[in-house]
């Protein structure tokens, strides 16, 4: 998935793992940025009747570059506390959960917001409710006016924030892409898929249907941007105290020990498709800044030499590509460095020359409000993926043409795109997601509830 | 501009000899904590004199918090090398590296 259970490590502490990371130019309020951090993948709506949460022992963190250092310039730092009004009742909630203030709630979550910047720490919200799970109609009746929206609150400095179980927003058919490789509406080429004698046909969304927790953050851009560099490099980790202690006599743990970073986020896929298994782990506790040293596998991707191999025939041209090993400019520059000037008419989200897997946003770009390509810069639409990155855009097909060499084009004119690459796709499109976006913030979805998604 | 203060912490600390810990702040600690893990454990065992007060499991009550180091707070020693006498000390959100060969061979000796 886009960075769902990426890493063997991480895939094992689903509390600290990140799944997908958004940034972009919010479309209702132009003069502010929207920043998504996913974490816990694959939810069940039905997961009673311990809920999922956020961890208490985790330190979650979203990251702005805002000078080209691929330093982080701003952090935005969310810690989380939980309340157990009641511990001598199995039950989550003992009667329908109305209000955030419900005494039906037992089990309970409010967290701070603290802002680390060149001027210092500061808090910007201590106490914020986070909304519960959406359980069902009888136990969180008017979720999303009751419950989710009085959630959304607003920081000492002006910017709004949220966190809590939103609808999965991210759509894949990773049934057909981790079995070998195959994209159903192409299955017919899939060289495995062909002599089983399977025909092309429509995606299927993994995640529908499935919930994920969010820390969705709104700012005003000025408050991310210095002057004259509109162009931002943002990523999310999380990290765990480093010591500890499994207490058999205490009814909690003991941590100790500053916080080491567990996971790590920017552009998706990155971990999951560039970085090879081996080194996915280590990925993970590594800063952006240092990413020189995974620059290789992005300049000489895995899935790039794979594609012609699963489908004989169909991709020529980049076989040759990779057979002369012509490093992947493009995939650098999209990855690494962000697009330069010239490359694109009239665009650039380039940060400096430090390779760093950064999530780049020219935020003087303004929304595409009116007919967004899902495909982002590929589908001319320069306010999208990866121009930062929408809820909605299509990043499974948007990379997989990107690797299969449509990008290749725009630093070799000579390079002639196979006529398949800028076809690629999973074949699922927004509508294949169980309910919709919002079109205000926090912009994903009313997570689905138990009741209604029981499996 | 400056990460936060509890990363910050680990490679400068790294580098930090047991002059700045001294062993018997490494007791005190360890006593004091009484949850001190490997440390207060091992010491008892070894009967010494600043932890055999510390029977009880006395954790502090509640859950840690995510401050810097308090008074009340475990402190956990990792042994990362007996033969150099090289210990992680964790407190609070931060961590120092104590290198003390006779603190590390006296818990080695409790831990049989």
């Amino acid at each position: 998935m886009s960075s769902h259970r990426e890493a063997p490590e991480i895939s094992k502490d689903p509390v600290a793992d990140s799944t997908d990371l958004y940034a972009f130019v919010s479309p209702d309020k132009p003069g502010t940025v929207t920043l998504i951090a996913n974490y816990i993948p694959l939810e069940g709506p039905a997961g009673g009747p311990n809920f999922y949460e956020f961890g208490d022992d985790v330190l979650y963190e979203i990251h702005i570059d805002t000078h080209g250092r691929s330093e982080a310039d701003v952090t935005y730092e969310f810690r989380f506390h939980t309340q157990l009004p009641n511990p001598d009742t199995f039950l989550y909630n003992t009667g329908p959960i109305t209000s955030l203030n419900s005494p039906s709630w037992n089990r309970r979550q409010t967290y701070s917001v603290t802002r680390v910047d060149e001027w210092g720490r500061h808090r910007l919200g201590k106490g914020l409710a986070c909304p519960p799970c959406n359980i069902g109609p009888l136990s969180t009746p008017h979720y999303a006016t009751a419950l989710a929206g009085p959630a959304v609150h607003t920081l000492s400095d002006g910017s709004r924030v949220f966190a809590g179980q939103r609808a999965e927003g991210f759509y894949v058919d990773l049934g057909s892409i981790f079995d070998l490789g195959d994209l159903r509406p192409f299955q017919n080429f899939q060289v495995f898929a062909k002599g089983e004698g399977l025909k092309a046909a429509p995606g299927v969304n993994t995640p529908k249907f499935l919930n994920v927790h969010s820390i969705a953050l709104q700012v005003p851009i000025s408050r991310v941007t210095v002057h004259n560099r509109p162009v931002i490099g943002v990523w999310t980790t999380a990290s765990r105290r480093r010591a500890r202690i499994l207490d058999s006599e205490g009814a909690d743990h003991v941590h100790s020990g500053p916080h080491t970073q567990v996971s790590r986020l920017a552009n998706p896929l990155f971990n999951e498709v560039i970085v090879p298994l081996g080194k996915k782990d280590y990925w993970n506790t590594q800063r952006p800044v240092h990413d020189k040293q995974f620059a290789h596998y992005v300049a000489h991707p895995e899935l790039a030499g794979l594609l012609p191999v699963l489908y004989p025939g169909v991709f020529p041209h980049l076989a040759a590509l990779g057979k002369a090993g012509t490093a992947r400019a493009d995939l650098e520059a999209i990855l690494l460095t962000g697009i330069p000037k010239g490359v694109i008419d009239g665009f650039t989200n380039f940060t400096g020359p430090v390779q760093a897997d950064l999530l780049r946003l020219n935020t003087s770009i303004p929304p595409t409000t009116s007919n967004p390509s899902i495909f982002g810069l590929l589908g001319g639409d320069a306010a999208g993926f990866p121009n930062g990155r929408r809820v909605f855009d299509d990043v499974v097909s948007i990379e997989l043409r990107a690797i299969a060499g449509v990008t290749y084009r725009l630093i070799d004119h000579s390079y002639t795109v196979d006529a398949a690459a800028g076809e690629l796709t999973d074949g699922l499109i927004p509508a294949d997601l169980g309910g919709p976006y919002l079109s205000h913030f926090p912009y994903l979805g009313v997570p689905y509830d138990g009741y209604h998604h029981p499996s | 501009m400056s990460r936060i203060d509890d990363t910050a912490s680990a490679p400068v600390s790294a580098e930090r000899e047991g002059s700045l810990l001294s062993r018997r702040s490494v007791l005190q600690g360890a006593a004091s904590a009484g949850a001190a893990g490997v440390a207060a454990a091992a010491l008892v065992s070894a009967g010494l004199p600043a932890v055999a007060e510390t029977k009880a499991p006395a954790r502090p009550a509640g859950a840690p918090g995510m401050g810097r180091a308090g008074e009340s707070e475990p402190v956990v020693v990792h042994i990362r090398d007996i033969a150099a006498g090289e210990m992680d000390v964790f407190r609070g959100t931060t961590h120092i590296r104590v290198r003390d060969k006779e603190i590390t061979a006296r818990l080695v000796r409790a831990s049989d």
